[in-house]
């Protein structure tokens, strides 16, 4: 059997879940050597192989058109999506922004913050991905496996991803799931 | 006793039982969140579904009683699938972001629902409307994003501190928590008590001094006791890394119950007092740190030769804060080796002489706080419970809806008077004038249950009337209602003299009542200070030196003013003062969450404390402290408290081994 192509892919997120899904440490080998990883954002390869992988997962939740873009993409191109952390899962310290519009949030971050100085003003290239709410995964595309945890604890990512190397669908519980 | 059969487990339990307490004694966990063990079942999230056979929809097991071989599941498929879309509703109903809330990763009880059902993310997201977040009060914060509409706080409130500040308002959707008639925490008539804090089941209502700093099971719990008042609080003290970091009301204490007063829960987190932690030595008219052998030195030098010398000796006055422990071992080293004719605490007796003289002549005659429980009728004398003995005033506060008349009798402004069905505020020094009073009103009215009634007592009721100011109308309308009530309970206080309190204690016999008085006592270990004999007044006079035991406690201005110009002062104490700033030797010694005594509470009851922060090397426990100078001067500090507490008659029964 062919080991299972894996790929990841990052949006509206902190790069923590990737930094926890590397803090499996060794135990990273054992995952090499069992599945097949291909794009990531940690890797050269960037995008996941046009001809699709096996598991697709997305850290992050969904805050734009770009990230939009990217999730049609990885749930295109694979079979298991796995939504990896809180963010992706629930929408996570992103979300909080939707207790405000789109434009305050904007305004706070581009001209009202206290490191911007009175030039500040908000982008407005047409070229730039526009703004949404702030998303978890599933609001936008299905989701297979969820993953939560701010980051998800590294043996509940090693449990996961090693369930998987091995054709089997994880289930998360006890220790291994938590929100935070 | 009916039989019902749980996951097919057939018990016994009493009628009345509730399906959910019936599972427990089978051994059986239901999940719940607005249900708790302290407060009336309420039946309000639906967590607690079960199949009950026969029954067409599932029930709510916290608020079903069982009945006789009634057939329950409590786990199957069509439950846990409840029990999911339950809690999917109640995630999408405000707006909960774990990352950053206070009490996730242990300490929520409506995450571990969800993570104990295997919930791994919500099907509905969040309302996205923002709730607003109260951070208007002292010590607490309500952030109404998470709550659940459960009512845990506002039955606590209610049923168990009597203070009726929270509620809900509106219906359904738009159901909100409010203070009072909506206004903000901190302007509420909230007494900072902390209970609804402790209820809670989510982050919604967080304490501020503690937010933030360690999980449950980030902390270390210590079972002790408060030393705010006599009452004697059970309290778990939670410490990290030696720091502390919250404290609870136990809820298995037999004082309290749980339910602690703003004094116990949130002020010993205030402490800002500057720690002494090294033996300290005047040289050269400045104080100077030294090594516990130094500093012992240059106490036993000054001290040794006072020995004996009545009036021009040492006079000693210690904290009634301290362990009894510590109090019998002042008492043997000054009272007994030094030959002191002035051996007291700081409150020297304010709380406890009236008490400990009609002890005298009467034996015990006093009740425990569970007379509370049955009273149909509450006296409150000469203390205002909004302020002193808080939790013992929520005892009082929460009987009052279930029709228990409060009586308030005191000659200063008093914080219970507008809950008192009557209010008596008789002259200045007219408080005895006013219970013999209420006493003739009883003769009068002919409801005397012991002793006689009569006709003369027309011309002892007016004259009392005139002597306290208070009205003659009055008189018979309070001293009716407490002659009319079948379980009678009078509180006093330390404003009441000897001739006030037996004044109380023959209207009580009058109605049947004869012991069932509960005195406040004032400190923690006033009591014990009283059985040892240390209330006698403090006065400096001739003394030549002065030993304050003061332990934890803050001198008070008087004290202070008192000993000034002593010749030679030593001083053990656990944080520095103005007093300690005078004293010519100071030895560092425990604060409170250091020490492990013994306290005689309000009831008699002996309690112990239990030490859950270790103090820092140069410091003694107050016993250590006091044996070394004994030691230093060659005298004993040893005593047998137990036996010492019993030479003298005591109020109420105590409960020594
Ligand atoms: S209250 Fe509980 S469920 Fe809500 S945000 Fe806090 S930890 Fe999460
Ligand atoms: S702190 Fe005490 S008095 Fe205040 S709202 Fe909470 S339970 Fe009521
Ligand atoms: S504040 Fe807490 S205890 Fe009160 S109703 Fe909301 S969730 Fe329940
Ligand atoms: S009533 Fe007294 S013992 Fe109880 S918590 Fe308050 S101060 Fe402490
Ligand atoms: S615990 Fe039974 S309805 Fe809430």
């Amino acid at each position: 059997m062919a080991k299972p192509k894996i790929s990841s892919d990052w949006m509206c997120g902190c790069a923590g879940c990737h930094m926890s899904l590397l803090d499996i440490d060794e135990r990273i080998l054992t995952i090499a050597e069992l599945t097949d990883i291909r794009a990531t954002p940690i890797t050269d390869l960037k995008e996941p192989d046009e001809s699709g992988v096996d598991v697709g997962i997305l850290e992050g939740g969904i805050n734009n058109t770009a990230n939009e873009e990217v999730a049609h993409r990885m749930r295109k191109r694979c079979k298991l999506l796995v939504a990896l952390g809180d963010c992706a899962v629930f929408g996570g310290v992103p979300a909080m922004r939707n207790f405000f519009t789109i434009e305050e949030a904007l305004r706070r971050a581009y001209v009202e913050t206290e490191s911007t100085d009175s030039e500040g003003k908000i982008p407005s290239d047409p070229e730039l991905a526009r703004m949404t709410r702030v998303r978890a995964i599933h609001e936008v595309v299905p989701v297979d496996i969820f993953l939560p945890g701010c980051p998800p604890d590294p043996d509940a990512i090693f449990y996961v991803l090693s369930e998987l190397a091995q054709g089997r669908k994880p289930e998360l519980k006890g220790d291994l799931l938590h929100w935070r | 006793m009916v039989n019902v059969t749980i996951d097919g487990k057939t018990i016994q339990v009493p009628e009345g039982t509730t399906v959910l307490r019936a599972a427990e004694q089978a051994g059986l966990k239901i999940p719940v969140l607005c249900d708790h063990p302290h407060l009336l079942p309420f039946g309000g999230c639906r967590l607690c579904v079960v199949e009950v056979e026969g029954m067409r929809t599932l029930q709510p097991s916290c608020s079903l009683p069982v009945s006789n071989n009634m057939v329950v599941r409590t786990n199957t498929e069509k439950v846990q699938a409840a029990r999911k879309f339950i809690l999917t509703l109640i995630f999408s109903d405000r707006n909960h972001f774990c990352p950053y809330c206070q009490v996730s990763g242990g300490d929520c009880e409506l995450q571990n629902a969800a993570l104990n059902l295997g919930m791994t993310h919500w099907e509905y997201q969040p309302n996205w409307k923002p709730y607003p977040v109260d951070a208007s009060h002292e010590y607490l914060v309500i952030d109404h994003n998470r709550c659940i509409l459960c009512r845990r706080c506002v039955r606590a409130c209610g049923e168990l501190v009597g203070n009726f500040t929270l509620g809900i308002e509106e219906r359904g959707a738009s159901s909100m928590l409010v203070c009072d008639v909506g206004v903000p925490f901190g302007e509420s008539s909230c007494v900072a008590c902390g209970t609804c804090s402790q209820v809670c089941p989510t982050g919604a209502i967080i304490d501020r001094r503690s937010a933030y700093q360690g999980l449950e099971k980030k902390t270390e719990s210590t079972a002790s006791i408060c030393l705010g008042c006599s009452l004697g609080c059970g309290v778990n003290v939670l410490t990290r890394d030696n720091r502390l970091v919250r404290i609870t009301g136990r809820w298995d204490a037999p004082v309290n119950a749980g339910v602690l007063c703003k004094l116990g829960r949130f002020l010993p987190l205030d402490e800002d007092r500057q720690r002494i932690t090294t033996p300290l030595v005047r040289k050269d008219g400045k104080l100077q740190p030294a090594t516990w052998d130094e500093a012992l030195q240059a106490a036993s030098l000054k001290l040794k030769p006072l020995a004996g010398k009545n009036g021009s000796g040492v006079a000693a006055i210690a904290s009634p804060r301290l362990p009894v422990e510590s109090l019998a071992a002042f008492k043997q080293l000054f009272k007994g080796g030094f030959r002191s004719d002035t051996v007291t605490t700081l409150e020297e007796g304010a709380s406890t002489l009236a008490a400990s003289a009609l002890a005298a002549e009467t034996g015990p005659f006093e009740t425990d706080l569970s007379a509370l429980e049955a009273a149909d009728c509450v006296v409150v004398l000469g203390i205002d419970l909004a302020v002193e003995e808080q939790v013992l005033g929520f005892m009082v506060k929460r009987s009052l809806p279930s029709n228990t008349a409060l009586v308030v009798i005191d000659a200063a402004e008093n914080g219970f008077t507008p809950l008192a069905r009557a209010a008596l505020k008789p002259a200045a020094g007219a408080v005895n004038v006013a219970l013999r009073g209420l006493s003739a009103a009883i003769r009068k009215l002919g409801l005397a249950k012991a002793g006689t009634n009569g006709k003369d007592a027309e011309a002892e009721l007016k004259s009392a009337a005139e002597q306290s100011g208070i009205l003659a109308d009055q008189l018979v309308y309070a001293g009716g209602m407490i002659a009319k009530a079948t379980r009678p309970v009078f509180i006093y206080g330390k404003n009441l003299n000897l001739a006030d309190l037996k004044a109380a204690a023959d209207l009580a016999a009058l109605v049947g009542a004869g012991k069932n008085l509960i005195g406040a006592r004032g400190a923690a270990n006033s009591l014990a200070a009283a059985q040892l004999g240390l209330d006698q007044p403090f006065k400096r006079n001739g003394h030549q030196a002065v030993y304050v035991a003061l332990g934890d406690d803050v001198p008070s201005q008087r004290l202070i003013q008192q000993l000034e110009g002593t010749p030679f002062l030593v001083v053990q104490a656990a944080y520095s003062s103005r007093l300690t700033a005078m004293a010519d030797v100071v030895f560092p010694v425990e604060m409170w969450a250091e020490t492990s005594g013994h306290y005689i509470n309000i009831e008699g009851r002996v309690q112990g404390t239990a030490a859950a922060l270790k103090p820092a090397a140069g410091v003694r426990s107050n016993l250590a402290a006091l044996q070394a100078v004994a030691a230093s001067v060659g005298l004993s500090a040893e005593a047998d408290w137990q036996a010492a507490l019993a030479e003298r008659k005591a109020p109420v029964a105590l409960a020594l081994s």
